[in-house]
């Protein structure tokens, strides 16, 4: 198979599967419905059916849709960013930052919604931003800008962030129930305002990153490369670490730390179509949208009480990600 | 939206209309055949809005950010703030009837267990032992409730002494060292049946050190049920009236 027919494959493949997921979304549920039900609701709307294809399950499964599309194309940007297949949207401290702060958030009682976020949302989204700017700040200080500087300082502050957390659920053991989901992701409260918040910046920083792409690929090449052929590296750089922190600390803000999108959908996509960022980019942005919207449902229906996410993506990625590998070798 | 506005509604007769329960609330047993929504930390947000019910009562406990989904799809919400201690139970049944247009009922139901309530007061007047009691919960450990619990205020109104009592939490893990300092009188186990109470009375008697205490040397170790203490609705009233006959035989019947 050549890989102009493999990429057709691909693309035709996760179009459909994702217009598949939407249905399902809508379809499948605690209470039952069938595609009958469905139909008669558009022909004729009645209140209750309103609020359950629309409001319910239609907003979760956009949400999931952009919030998987956010992490994998955050990843995808990363991985390019440090050259190095291991990064993650969650390795530069972003994860642990947001859980800080929604953990944080939920032991001092700050439950209000602020511009349509909710109280642990809203801190989740500036502590994660935070720590990036903290790591970026104490690297560009350690004179020059070093990759591996940025990824063992954000290990280091992850770390410190993470115990602190554990301390704050350790004090408030009552808060316990309500942080797992934050600490393991889930769509259970989504609605039409967490999409529509974070819907405008997850196609800005799509349209940008693919506007950047060629930049991208030269820096694959390394920065002095990158420089000699005209890449302005270093803005390059800092445009491309801002968008993947603003993706994934928006997608905690709205749906807790669902990890694992971010690592292993850029690599299954760059198996099956090749490394080219530009392709690259849209590509994982529509296979971890539609990664996610599969993994949600099973979340909410594989059991008669709903699941945190971050627990099936590991447990449908890992197995699917290590045999993509072998078959590659 | 919990077990204790269950049975509260049935009480007031409202068993007929109540749409959705929890998959905790099982008394009275007609409850159980009603459609569950989930728990109490995690009501599924989309069976609510099929049941399409006239008033959600949810409570405290109940996440906030769920019971907020569920008011912005247009169903109206009252959130209850249960509070500790046996005074709050009476506010509480009238609230529950105001919200309900229930008013006569509740206030009626609020009087009976009042009345019921005063004739453990009335009948414990005078007394002078405050014998000193160690509740323990059914399960792995020594699980037991502090000073905050209502538990240790229904042992106040039944003429006892919570051992625990000084702990400042309503359940809290307590010490074997500290029993056997504290010598209870009176062990009450929380079980939720026959033979659970069975296994519990023969595990804590068995624990090194605990045959000395008084409650084993006199076998003073009695069942409570453990879904009617633990759950802030009218049953707590016959809880009451049990410790009360089982802490003051003699001024109760002597049903021992």
């Amino acid at each position: 198979m050549s890989r102009k027919t493999g990429r057709r494959l691909f693309w035709a493949v996760s179009m459909f599967l994702c217009l598949a997921g939407f249905l399902l979304s809508l379809l499948l549920g605690p209470v039952r419905t069938t595609p009958g039900d469905l139909a008669r609701f558009i022909q004729n709307p009645d209140r209750v059916r309103a609020a359950i294809f629309i409001d319910l399950r239609l907003s979760r499964a956009v949400l999931a849709f952009l919030v998987g599309a956010a992490l994998a194309l955050s990843g995808a940007i990363l991985q390019g960013y440090f050259r190095n297949p291991m990064a993650d949207p969650f390795v530069v401290g972003v994860s642990s930052g947001a859980s800080l702060g929604a953990v944080l958030a939920t032991a001092l009682g700050f439950e209000a919604a602020v511009f349509g976020f909710s109280g642990p949302g809203l801190l989740a989204f500036l502590f994660g931003l935070g720590i990036v700017s903290l790591v970026y700040a104490l690297s560009l200080r350690r004179g020059g800008f070093k990759v591996e500087t940025i990824l063992l300082t954000g290990i280091a502050a992850g770390a410190l962030a993470s115990a602190l957390t554990t301390f704050f659920l350790f004090m408030r053991s009552d808060s316990y129930d309500q942080a797992v989901f934050w600490l393991l992701g889930s769509f259970q409260l989504a609605e039409w305002g967490q999409a529509a918040t974070i819907a405008p910046w997850v196609v800005l920083c799509l349209l940008a990153s693919v506007w950047l792409a060629r930049d991208m690929d030269l820096l694959a090449l390394g920065d002095e490369t990158a420089q000699a052929l005209g890449s302005p590296v270093r803005r390059v750089r800092k445009a491309f670490l801002v968008m993947s922190a603003l993706l994934a600390a928006l997608s905690v803000a709205v749906s807790g730390i669902i990890g694992f999108v971010g690592l292993v959908v850029p690599h299954w996509v760059r198996l099956l179509i090749g490394p080219g960022h530009r392709t690259l980019f849209v590509a994982s942005a529509l296979a971890g949208g539609t990664f996610l919207l599969y993994c949600d449902l099973l979340a909410r229906n594989l059991l008669p009480a709903e699941l945190p996410i971050g627990v099936i993506t590991a447990a449908v990625g890992a197995p699917f990600f290590i045999y993509l590998l072998h078959k590659k070798r | 939206m919990a077990p204790n506005i269950t049975e509260i509604l049935f009480a007031l007769g409202l068993g007929g209309r109540v749409v959705g329960v929890t998959r905790f609330c099982d008394w009275p047993p007609e409850a159980k055949a009603i459609p569950k929504i989930g728990g109490l930390v995690d009501p599924n947000v989309e069976i609510i809005r099929s049941l399409d019910p006239d008033l959600v009562i949810a409570f405290r406990g109940n996440p906030l950010r769920v019971v907020e989904r569920i008011g912005k799809l247009g169903l109206p919400v009252f959130i209850l703030d249960i509070g500790e201690g046996l005074d709050n139970l009476f506010p509480l049944i009238e609230r529950i009837g105001r919200v309900t247009r229930t008013e006569s009922a509740a206030a009626g139901l609020a009087a009976k267990l009042r009345a019921r309530v005063e004739t453990v007061d009335a009948g414990l007047r005078g007394v002078h032992s405050r014998p000193a009691v160690f509740v323990l919960l059914y399960g792995q450990g020594l699980w037991t409730c502090g000073g905050e619990s209502y538990v240790n205020d229904l042992i106040d109104r039944a003429g006892g002494t919570n051992a625990a009592s000084s702990l400042p939490k309503k359940w809290a893990l307590y010490k074997r060292e500290r029993i056997i300092k504290d010598d209870p009188g009176v062990v009450f186990i929380l079980a939720r049946s026959a033979s659970d109470f069975a296994a519990g009375r023969a595990r804590f008697a068995r624990m090194p050190g605990m045959d000395g205490i008084k409650a084993v040397k006199e076998g003073k170790i009695y069942e409570l049920d453990e879904n009617a203490a633990s759950r802030f609705g009218p049953r707590l009233v016959e809880v009451l009236d049990r410790m009360a006959e089982l802490l003051h035989p003699e001024r109760f019947g002597g049903r021992t």
